[in-house]
């Protein structure tokens, strides 16, 4: 089972225009006439206004970090092709490149910054032209690797678990060797930049602006009701919303907490039925989850991750993969909003996305597959009866 | 949008229900008067007019007199003389009057799906109280019963008064922001502490209960419609289990509490009491098996609506915060944190 936080991002799927502008403000917000929002609290002024660079920035985590870093007066200069999102932040300066391009790093060669973060990157490549364009002009560096690193889930693991072989710098890339390039890419890091690097390996990112989809199927499935193929509710999860981690990161800016960090949570341990149920807390939905043991979802042929998302069988190879230790992280102030706050704006950002893409979720299980093996499990309940 | 403003006389209308109630209907655009002793948060809806009265008194309803409206809602009463006084003062001068029941008129919920029909208590007396000192002294020698039985009575005294203008909701437990008994309360303040929380009976256990907003705006439009007849009125629509319930309530908490389940048979052998110290959950056995699956068809069909429960929660948590400091320290339900712990620690113990 390949375990791949991009499978189904494509870097250039729309976002929808206008509707999707107001999603990244986690500051200021006022309180939701529907009552199930929390009123956000507008972010504290930091003590001292950063030069932010944010390589990428219009996808997902990005706008996150960038919201929050001017809310808390830092000065925010984006580097990207200019092709994705181009309305957010019409007032960000913006520097102009295409990383897969030869000289695509050129527009790194100039300016100075207190921190650089590197959110896009998969291709150990860039991080090395990032390294050698931003040469004694950052004071720190922070790159999005990802828990996918590990070599071995079958069993919890901290920041030292072992990591997968590490790629090739000077090979052809190869998309698919996504945990092998980011081991590659984190080591290249520390090679670049020394010991100002901060390494940020989150699990699945979760929430409004997921492009793809694999938490958003399951407050869009429980919303649409009816009865909802489940794993056993006591079998464990971890997420971590955008916002949660894209402010935690400029708050590590600040701080110059250098590092490397496993990035997902919440931070007291849950399962799938804490999740779901505290997805369902947002609706009156007449949803009614048809729990199943893992055994039987394997024997059906339904895949943990990608049709049942967010989820993999707590057994076997991936035994540990929803226990990752994320300690040191809490330690250094990763803090998670209300699953509530998660599930409603996740759901309030669907609704906005054209509605093409509102039918064709990206991940989740097709509702006649659903309908089989609900089925089944029933008879099987039925003639064990 | 647009109804026909409706002449509304609330009595009560300062309590627990009443203040969503009244809100809901000037949100609406109707015309409300109060009636009440003026000593229950008087100063709410300043611009609402406000008759005095006690009915407990002898001539307590004069202030009514002359006077018609629409309908007239009837909150705080448990005392079938009440109502009947009511009746008398009121029965030509409303087109419809709006009794609050309880679930607990009915003898027990051992069924699954009670409709309103189900069987219930044997009456009060009719000139029966309920135990308190108040109600022995305003009425001497007046015989003394319980909560139930005395509703049962005052929903025959409303009928015989009132007739098909009578209008009689039976709700169960009534939750959310300005509840007074924290019986509900309870989980969400809990569970926001985090920690390890004792949770009754089986995750798939199921609970009852109605937001106040809920209700007292479905009885607005009940109103509206000139609706008659009886009505349960308890949520959640589609049944909740515990599980849903707490699992729902921690979704609004920053998620530090951790569940452990600890099974019916164990919380009656420790003389647990069920609803009061394990707040909304009730042993889904015996005489309370379906006391959290009545059926609602009727109030559903008549347009009862539920929130979802993250806006209870939430709103639930953020009248408790503007409490004082005192009240928010004494809660009215539920587990002692030392109760909790020792309850947890002999769990624990045996399962070992």
């Amino acid at each position: 089972m390949t375990i791949d936080r991009r499978s189904f991002l494509k870097t250039s799927a729309l976002i929808g225009g206008a509707a999707t502008l107001g999603c990244y403000r986690s500051g200021g917000a006022p309180l939701d006439s529907d009552g199930v929002s929390a009123s956000a609290a507008v972010p504290q002024r930091a003590e001292q206004s950063l030069r932010v660079l944010v390589l990428g920035g219009t996808g997902f985590i990005g706008p996150n970090q960038v919201q929050y870093a001017l809310d808390r007066g830092h000065k925010v200069t984006l580097f990207n092709r200019g092709k994705t999102n181009t309305a957010l932040f019409p007032r960000v300066p913006r520097i102009i490149g295409d990383r897969s391009m030869p000289d695509g790093h050129k527009g790194l060669m100039k300016g100075e910054w207190d921190v650089v973060i590197d959110n896009p990157t998969s291709n150990p490549k860039w991080v090395r032209d990032a390294g050698v364009a931003l040469k004694g002009r950052t004071k720190h560096y922070m790159f999005v690797s990802t828990i996918s690193v590990f070599s071995d889930n079958s069993k919890p693991v901290d920041e030292n678990g072992p990591l997968n072989t590490p790629t090739d710098i000077d090979a052809p890339y190869n998309a698919q060797a996504y945990g092998s390039n980011k081991v590659r890419s984190e080591m290249e890091a520390k090679a670049q930049f020394g010991e100002n690097v901060t390494i940020v390996r989150p699990g699945l990112i979760v929430g409004a602006g997921d492009l793809s989809d694999r938490f958003s199927y399951w407050p869009v499935r429980i919303e649409k009701g009816g009865e909802i193929l489940a794993p056993m509710p006591d079998d464990p999860v971890q997420y971590v919303d955008a916002k949660d981690l894209g402010e935690w990161m400029i708050r590590l800016a600040e701080n110059r907490t250098m590092g490397t960090f496993n990035a997902t949570g919440p931070k007291t341990p849950t399962n799938i039925g804490e999740m779901l149920y505290g997805i369902k807390s947002v609706l009156t939905s007449d949803a009614k989850f048809i729990w199943t043991p893992h055994e039987f979802l394997t024997a059906n042929q339904v895949r943990g991750w990608s049709e049942l998302p967010v989820w993999v069988p707590p057994a076997g190879r991936t035994a540990g993969f929803s226990r990752v230790d994320c300690s040191k992280a809490y330690a250094a102030g990763l803090t998670f909003r209300p699953l509530a706050d998660t599930a409603k704006d996740t759901l309030d950002w669907y609704h906005k996305r054209p509605a093409a893409e509102q039918e064709k979720l990206r991940a989740g299980l097709a509702p006649e597959k659903e309908k089989t093996v609900i089925a089944a499990w029933k008879a099987k309940q039925g003639a064990g009866a | 949008m647009t109804v026909a403003p409706l002449r509304l006389l609330i009595l009560g209308g300062t309590g627990f229900i009443g203040p969503h109630q009244v809100q809901y209907a000037l949100d609406r655009g109707h015309k409300v008067t109060l009636f009440n002793r003026g000593q229950t948060n008087p100063k709410l809806f300043p611009g609402v007019e406000k008759l005095i009265g006690d009915r407990n008194k002898p001539d307590g309803y004069a202030a009514l007199k002359g006077r018609t409206w629409d309908a007239v809602i009837d909150n705080p009463t448990q005392v079938p003389r009440w109502v009947r006084e009511a009746g008398a003062a009121l029965a030509g001068s409303t087109s419809r009057y709006v009794f609050v029941s309880t679930l607990s008129t009915f003898r027990n919920r051992r069924e699954i799906g009670i409709t309103e029909d189900g069987p219930l208590h044997e009456p009060a007396p009719s000139d029966a109280v309920p135990s308190g000192a108040a109600y022995q002294a305003a009425y001497p020698g007046a015989p003394v019963s319980t909560y139930g039985p005395l509703k049962v009575r005052s929903e025959m005294d409303a009928r015989a008064s009132f007739g098909e203008k009578a209008l009689i909701v039976r709700p169960g437990l009534i939750v959310g922001p300005g509840d007074l008994t924290d019986r509900f309360s309870y989980w969400p303040v809990r569970i926001e502490q985090g920690g390890e929380v004792l949770a009754p009976g089986s995750p798939h256990d199921y609970v009852g209960f109605i937001d106040a907003r809920d209700l007292t705006e479905w009885m607005i439009r009940l109103c509206e419609q000139g609706a008659s007849g009886t009505y349960n009125a308890v949520g959640p629509k589609h049944g909740m289990t515990t599980a849903e319930m707490l699992y729902g309530i921690k979704a609004v908490t920053p998620g530090n509490a951790r569940f452990t389940w600890v099974d019916t048979d164990f919380v009656l052998e420790r003389k647990l009491r069920p609803y009061a110290e394990l707040p909304v959950w009730m042993p889904n056995r015996g005489d309370s098996a379906g006391w959290a699956r009545m059926n609602i068809t009727k109030a559903v069909t008549a347009g009862l609506t539920f929130r979802p429960l993250a806006e209870t929660a939430r709103a639930t948590l953020a009248y408790y915060h503007a409490q004082p400091a005192e009240r928010q320290a004494s809660l009215r339900s539920g587990l002692s944190p030392e109760k909790e712990r020792e309850t947890l620690a002999a769990w624990h113990a045996k399962a070992r």
